[in-house]
């Protein structure tokens, strides 16, 4: 048997014997390269089986939702409703500026809320409250040995850590964008009203010529293509993680730097294929 | 059983273990000795599938296991027991569901009341006491050791493999996991490889000695083959019982 796949992800034996054969090239470049990257699709090819592979964990998923839904709504809300000030008042100055006339800020507000702030912040937020700290759990985890000792009582680490998790963002991903929209749209509104002089009426109707329902489910979307990216990522780096508070610390930072990559990425591409639904 | 044949392990380009060969028959207490980041440690990983080996056969009663995947490594990880280097107790759980989670795991027919009289025996075979319901961070670092023991032994494993089992340990808990280690070797039959820096202990209970130096094996004896040794650094580990 040769295997030289013994570092990374490898390293533990979790993904399968496509990796480690692949891997075993001599050539340090695909260590370099493809390791990291087959490993990845390798956690995210075993996430989605898990999915639908008994035993179901309803009890974790419960307390997952619990912790990125409930506990992450806070935050959000209370970050998302300032962006949305900032957008309205922002965008209100400079239509001011160059047309002298702000009748349009309802309408672009919204429609630049809907496509964008609401399901980009709040994801951005998820990450940095949810993807770090399951980043953290999972590499202190992995250094204290905790997911060896998983292995060896017969429960597979990704089963047990990564689904609910990911099914917990995924669901806490659709349902935060829902309400962080919702919320910016209503401090637009209310910022429109005071500092704007516009009655809620006519924001609306201003807004309704420029969004529509559509925007929101695609919104929704967004958000839960994002809150898929962000435990993945977190666990990718939380199992790779080098031992030591260091090493903890750097999974940690290299998890949220990614997923906010990654989200940032994934906006532009998902913002692309929705641009061809209106 | 436990078997090697000519065991390697590499991690990129540093080779771990070079060729290691021995073998430890049921029943036996082996030590195996060695400085830090010799591969003691990533040779205990290899037997349990928690590392695989670059090249070389691992056989454990009979089979030839290191071509096992996850799933089929779990019928091997049934009959043995770990004990980690770090206690690794799941910080979510009690004292009490830690000890009961591989019971529940691996005998699933097990009634509750039965569980709790196994948890509570087992506790009680590392000198632990009313701490059932506390969480692991509301115990000591030499507790916590103990109910690692003590979540190892509940499932009655037929191997035991300890990985610096007393390290950290005050002397009087010390001597009670080294002796619990014997008694489960001589009434169960329990085979045991113990990884450990403590001469001292290896002299009194190991019924062989293996030592460990930079991947390979160097010595392997009887205590009193070991006493005779001519190698420096079995030498050097004499010396400092003395």
């Amino acid at each position: 048997m040769v295997n030289e796949c013994n570092w990374g992800l490898c390293h533990h034996g979790l993904f399968g014997d496509v990796v480690e054969v692949v891997v075993s090239k001599p050539n340090p470049f695909w260590r370099l390269v493809f390791e990291p990257v087959l490993e990845f699709l390798s956690l995210v090819a075993k996430t989605l089986v898990g999915i639908v592979q008994p035993p179901y964990r309803v009890k974790d998923l419960v307390k997952q939702l619990d912790f990125v839904i409930w506990q992450s709504a806070p935050v959000v809300i209370f970050s998302v409703s300032f962006a949305a000030i900032v957008t309205i008042i922002e965008a209100s100055f400079h239509m001011k500026l160059v047309i002298k006339n702000d009748a349009l800020v309802p309408g672009f507000a919204a429609l630049l809320i809907l496509r964008e702030l609401g399901a980009v912040v709040s994801a951005l937020l998820i990450t940095s409250r949810v993807g770090a700290g399951l980043a953290a759990e999972v590499g202190t985890m992995k250094v204290t040995e905790q997911i060896d000792a998983l292995r060896m009582l017969g429960i597979q680490p990704i089963k047990y850590l990564v689904v609910p998790r990911f099914l917990a963002c995924v669901i806490g991903g659709f349902v935060l964008s829902i309400i962080a929209n919702l919320v910016c749209l209503y401090a637009a509104m209310l910022v429109s009203q005071v500092q704007l002089g516009y009655s809620p009426g006519s924001f609306i109707v201003a807004m309704r010529s420029f969004v529509s329902f559509q925007d929101l489910i695609f919104a929704a979307i967004k958000g839960a293509c994002f809150g898929a990216v962000i435990p993945l990522f977190s666990c990718f780096y939380g199992f790779r993680c080098e031992s030591g508070a260091d090493g903890v610390g750097s999974a940690t930072t290299k998890s949220v730097v990614s997923t906010s990559v990654a989200i940032i990425v994934l906006d532009f591409i998902l913002g692309y294929i929705f641009s061809y639904m209106y | 059983m436990i078997e090697f044949k000519s065991v390697v392990k590499r991690f990129g380009d540093r080779t771990i273990l070079k060729g290691v060969s021995f073998e430890a028959k049921q029943g036996e207490i082996l030590f195996i000795l060695g400085t830090s980041g010799t591969g003691k440690s990533v040779l205990l990983k290899n037997i349990v599938g928690l590392l695989k080996p670059t090249s070389g056969e691992i056989w454990i009663d009979g089979e030839e296991v290191s071509q096992f995947t996850e799933n089929e490594y779990f019928r091997i990880r049934k009959k043995c027991g770990m004990v980690f280097q770090h206690p690794a107790l799941f910080d979510s759980l009690t004292v009490f569901e830690n000890v009961a989670y591989g019971i529940r795991k691996h005998r699933p027919e097990t009634t509750e009341e039965e569980i709790e009289a196994r948890v509570k025996k087992c506790l009680s075979l590392v000198h632990l006491h009313g701490i059932e319901n506390k969480k692991p961070a509301e115990i000591s670092y030499g507790m916590q050791k103990r109910v690692s023991l003590a979540r190892t032994v509940a499932v009655d494993p037929t191997m035991l493999l300890f990985d610096e089992p007393t390290t950290g340990l005050d002397p009087v808990t010390t001597n009670a996991i080294n002796q619990l280690i014997f008694d489960l070797s001589r009434e169960l039959k329990t085979t045991s490889l113990v990884v450990s820096h403590d001469m001292h202990c290896a002299l009194d209970i190991a019924d062989r000695i293996m030592v460990l130096d930079k991947g390979e094996v160097i010595e392997e004896g009887t205590p009193e083959d070991l006493k005779n040794s001519e190698q420096p650094l079995v030498k050097d580990f004499l010396m400092e019982i003395v």
